[in-house]
């Protein structure tokens, strides 16, 4: 038995599970950027009476590849109010290109419930409206308040002040922070299947301590994982030793190592031991392809319950690994 | 398996990025067909174009039933 070499290699690095990661940070980065594209028109307050349009300076847009033009406005009104507002477009000639309608409120109040009490105070004012021109046109913005009352229906004549942000290129980040949530989660979903990638070529377990098994398998740049399950019960040490002995098609040993695990302890309610369970995960280069057997020991035994073994072909793993190459000489 | 999330990572990240900066949420001036029409603020837009002229909506009228939100609506 020649003595095994071992490397720690980034060879069989999932570059699928890193794509999926960096798709995610590239959106990131274009939410990041996208403000550079965003060129502020207009930011102020104005003062609109009831039924009477306040119209902003005529704004010069044209077709762009990029970005639209976002109107956003806000409505200064007091606590207990409602206010209807609409945001118009129109051309040079004064039509209504387009137009949005936003109900607004401010309200508080008291709450009682189950002896205890407090005070709320929610609204929502806020109004928005992005538009993309199809053409190079002069459009001027119009603000109009449709209805504006307090909290008993009854109407207001006194004019409403609103803070009124106009800009153009304005980028829409709900779809980017859509796709910042949708390949993250796609990302934790390949992260968590990555370990337990390849082709399984054996998988055994037994209600006891030792347990081999036998496949066809290996080659040049096939990555090999061996993995070790084991359940031991309540009076289970806090280390176990795993031996683990590679035959190759001709009964020759070419690899025998000891590994010590760690094992994660179950516990009751009451803190109680109830039982632990122990994972081991190494990884091979295997040459030739041919037949090779795999046997694991777990000592001492009195406590194991059930140990498992898995081997796998053609893995992939998350991050840089420790590989023993083994050669058969056939 | 990981091939399969990056491709669907990468579909979406494109598609998303491509919406998000082409900007197919707003109103488009002009053009009967919103398909991807997508208010902001709750801000419902009160009429649609016919013929490439802005009509008002007819449930435009009806604004004044509003009557507030907040957790004291609905009780």
């Amino acid at each position: 038995m020649s003595s095994p070499k071992t490397q720690r290699t980034a060879k069989f690095l999932d570059s699928f599970t890193y794509l999926t990661l960096l798709s995610t940070a590239g959106i990131f980065a274009c939410l990041l950027v996208s403000p550079i594209f965003m060129r502020s028109l207009v930011s102020k307050t104005i003062q609109v009476d009831p039924d009477v349009p306040e119209q902003l300076p005529p704004i010069q847009l044209k077709k762009e590849p990029i970005g639209a033009l976002r109107i956003d406005v806000n409505a200064a009104i007091p606590e207990n109010h409602w206010v209807t507002y609409e945001i118009q477009l129109k051309d040079q000639q004064g039509q209504v290109i387009a137009s949005g309608i936003k109900q607004a409120w401010n309200e508080s109040g008291t709450w009682a419930e189950e002896g205890e009490s407090g005070t709320w105070a929610e609204d929502d004012l806020t109004g928005g409206l992005d538009v993309r021109p199809t053409q190079a046109e002069l459009v001027t913005i119009t603000l109009n308040i449709l209805e504006y009352s307090d909290i008993s229906g009854k109407e207001i004549d006194q004019p409403v002040p609103f803070e009124i942000s106009v800009v153009n290129g304005a980028v829409d980040t709900r779809y980017l922070w859509t796709g910042i949530i949708g390949t993250a989660f796609l990302a934790f979903l390949a992260i968590l299947v990555t370990p337990f990638s390849g082709k399984v070529i054996i998988d055994k377990f037994i209600g006891d301590s030792d347990i081999s098994g036998r496949g066809i398998l290996g080659g040049t740049n096939n990555l090999v994982r061996v993995s070790v399950n084991i359940k031991s019960d309540e009076h289970s040490p806090p280390v176990l030793n795993v031996l683990v002995v590679i035959n190759d098609g001709n009964g020759e040993q070419l690899y025998s190592d000891s590994h010590r695990i760690y094992l994660s302890l179950n516990k009751s309610e009451g803190g109680k031991v109830t039982g632990a369970n122990g994972k081991l995960s190494s990884f091979f280069i295997l040459e030739p392809r041919g037949s090779y057997g795999f046997h694991v020991e777990v000592t001492p035994d009195a406590t194991v319950d059930r140990t498992e073994i898995i081997v796998r072909e053609h893995c992939k793993t998350l991050f840089p690994v420790s590989v023993t190459s083994l050669k058969s000489i056939q | 398996m990981t091939k399969l999330f990056a491709l669907l990572a990468i579909l979406l990240a494109g598609t998303t990025i491509f919406y998000g900066f082409t900007q197919q949420s707003a109103l488009v001036l002009r053009q009967e067909q919103q398909n991807n029409h997508w208010v902001r603020h709750d801000t419902r837009t009160s009429g649609s174009y016919r013929g490439g002229i802005w009509v008002a909506s007819p449930t435009r009228q009806t604004y004044g039933g509003f009557r507030g939100g907040g957790p004291g609506a609905g009780k």
